[in-house]
């Protein structure tokens, strides 16, 4: 079952698309990476999907009910988020920050003390958040985003700002998060090394528009293992390989050939060499992500 | 209700109640001030001086008062980017009417103290007659209804805008247009908001050019203008709660 389905979701802002047609499926209990560069439509996508933002045009299902404006927040008591940076009252302490959202949605009080031992913030008893570091603010907002335990978690860059330390701690409690509570957790991040190491599934988008939507093992399926090979005279050798019914692709100054066996390798080599044709190099390659990162979306990807 | 009280949860350690006791401060300094400086034969009139005389420094001190409140409870929201939570959780209109709820029961509690304040000091003083419960009571509430009226404005602004700048500067401005509609012609004073501290006064003067002398004497607000008061707040109470519900966050 999808516990996030949307159809055909647009939002436009004057005469640009921000978002385009968007068909997102997302799987119950994953962790679902939402990945694009830097203003390809992320925010607006999750905004909408919370309400917070009204779609142009396009449908929108959350936990099998369709939103609108009469049962959105009846839908979204199930549901916790962390969009952009964290919310928080600078002037109160975490556990009143908590309380405040522990009272607006009629949760038991004693969620706050869990979910501030959750996200290891439950040692900062009377500290107000305006002193809190970043990565304690971000812990705090997502602490926010658990204090209900909802069945769904749509967290918004949430490493973004934050040092390696607080990166690997963040991703630490997020990883944990469908095994211990069964949440279903989607995260966007323009950090592919970030989708690669904690989603299941994975969605990228480039200005507005879906270009892949599949598990990671799908996306890494793509990275298909090839040879290069480059010779005294790439032009001859591939005439000759042609002959033999083995077809290439020159690029950079290689033929790229798909994966051979040992044994072939060895016959074409000695078949060249039989024909005077030196080999200068011949490497096995791979695709990595992000070359299949940067052919989907056609930006560099931030590493 | 709950909605109601976390707004005084929230304004926790946001010096609410130093702004309120700063703007009691400079009404009593100033009326002090100028109680000090009165002969005995205008302090025969003293009840109807010191409510003359608080309209005045109602019109200056509580425009730039009832803006620094608004701005106070709406700008927590703006510097913790809280909208996004908030609204996930409470449609926005709801939110709109707490904080105006939340900004009438402090100008309420603000004024009553003013009130009784000045009741002491006129005690005090012993202003001569009776003390004036209905006129100080219905003064009190005008006060109230005028400031609630200035404060949809503000509070429609301070939501609107991020930066508060705006929302003060449109208080300051208040503030001088306040006091400076006391010399404008009623007409006139009906087509600004911060005119109508003045326009809805109990109490007339009349001043002899010759002898220097004045009168003081007791009049009723004109239904009219209370009507308009009426219009001019449930328009700053669209306007701002449109602007704030159709705001994507």
């Amino acid at each position: 079952m999808n516990i996030i389905e949307t159809h055909d979701l647009c939002k436009q802002y004057g005469n640009a698309m921000r978002v385009s047609h968007l068909d997102l499926n997302v799987p119950e209990g994953s962790i679902y990476g939402f990945l694009g560069p830097n203003g390809a439509g992320k925010s607006t996508t999750l905004k909408m999907i919370l309400g917070l933002v009204r779609p142009t045009a396009g449908r929108i299902q959350v936990l099998g009910n369709k939103m609108d404006s009469r049962n959105r927040l009846a839908v979204l008591r199930q549901v916790g988020s962390l969009i952009e940076s964290p919310s928080y009252y600078g002037h109160l302490t975490g556990e009143e920050n908590l309380r405040i959202i522990q009272t607006l949605r009629g949760l038991p009080e004693k969620n706050i003390r869990e979910v501030l031992q959750i996200v290891r913030l439950d040692g900062q008893h009377g500290k107000k958040v305006a002193h809190y570091s970043l990565g304690m603010k971000q812990r705090l907002g997502l602490a926010a985003a658990l204090l209900g335990y909802p069945k769904l978690l749509i967290l918004d860059e949430p490493t973004n700002g934050l040092d390696p330390a607080g990166i690997q701690e963040m991703r630490e409690l997020i990883r944990d998060l469908p095994g211990r509570f069964g949440m279903t957790v989607v995260m966007s991040s323009h950090l592919l090394s970030e989708i690669d190491q904690m989603a299941d599934h994975v969605a990228i988008i480039r200005e507005g528009e879906l270009v892949f939507q599949d598990s990671l093992q799908a996306l890494h399926g793509r990275s298909s293992h090839h040879l290069a090979l480059r010779t005294t005279n790439n032009a001859v050798v591939r005439c000759l390989l042609s002959e033999k019914s083995l077809d290439s692709q020159e690029e950079d100054g290689f033929l790229i050939l798909p994966i051979l066996s040992d044994e072939i390798t060895a016959k074409i080599t000695y078949f060249l060499a039989k024909n005077c044709l030196g080999v200068l190099r011949l490497e096995e390659r791979q695709k990595s992500l992000e070359e299949i990162f940067l052919e989907l979306t056609g930006k560099a990807v931030s590493l | 209700m709950k909605l109601l009280r976390l707004e005084f949860y929230k304004c926790r350690r946001r010096k609410i109640v130093l702004v309120c006791a700063a703007v009691l401060a400079v009404e009593l300094i100033w009326m002090g001030v100028f109680l000090t400086r009165q002969d005995a034969e205008n302090l025969q009139q003293g009840w109807m001086l010191l409510l003359y005389n608080l309209t005045i420094v109602d019109a200056i001190v509580l425009p730039l008062s009832v803006a620094t409140l608004a701005s106070r409870n709406c700008e927590l929201e703006h510097k913790g980017n809280t909208w996004k939570l908030l609204e996930t959780m409470v449609p926005a209109g709801r939110l709109y009417k707490a904080k105006l709820c939340w900004g009438a029961l402090v100008l309420a509690m603000l004024l009553l103290i003013r009130a009784g304040l000045f009741l002491v000091v006129g005690v005090y003083n012993q202003f001569p007659g009776p003390i004036p419960w209905r006129q100080m009571g219905l003064f009190t509430f005008v006060s109230w209804a005028v400031s609630m009226m200035v404060y949809a404005l503000q509070q429609g602004l301070s939501l609107w805008f991020v930066n508060q700048a705006a929302a003060l500067v449109c208080g300051i401005l208040g503030s001088f247009l306040g006091i400076l509609s006391m010399l404008f012609p009623a007409w006139l004073k009906r087509c600004e908001p911060w005119g109508y501290y003045g326009l809805l006064s109990f109490v007339g003067m009349d001043w002899e050019p010759a002898t220097g002398a004045t009168r003081f004497y007791w009049l009723w607000p004109q239904a009219a203008d209370a009507a308009l008061l009426v219009v001019w707040a449930a328009l700053f109470l669209a306007a701002g709660r449109t602007l704030f519900v159709k705001k994507e966050v």
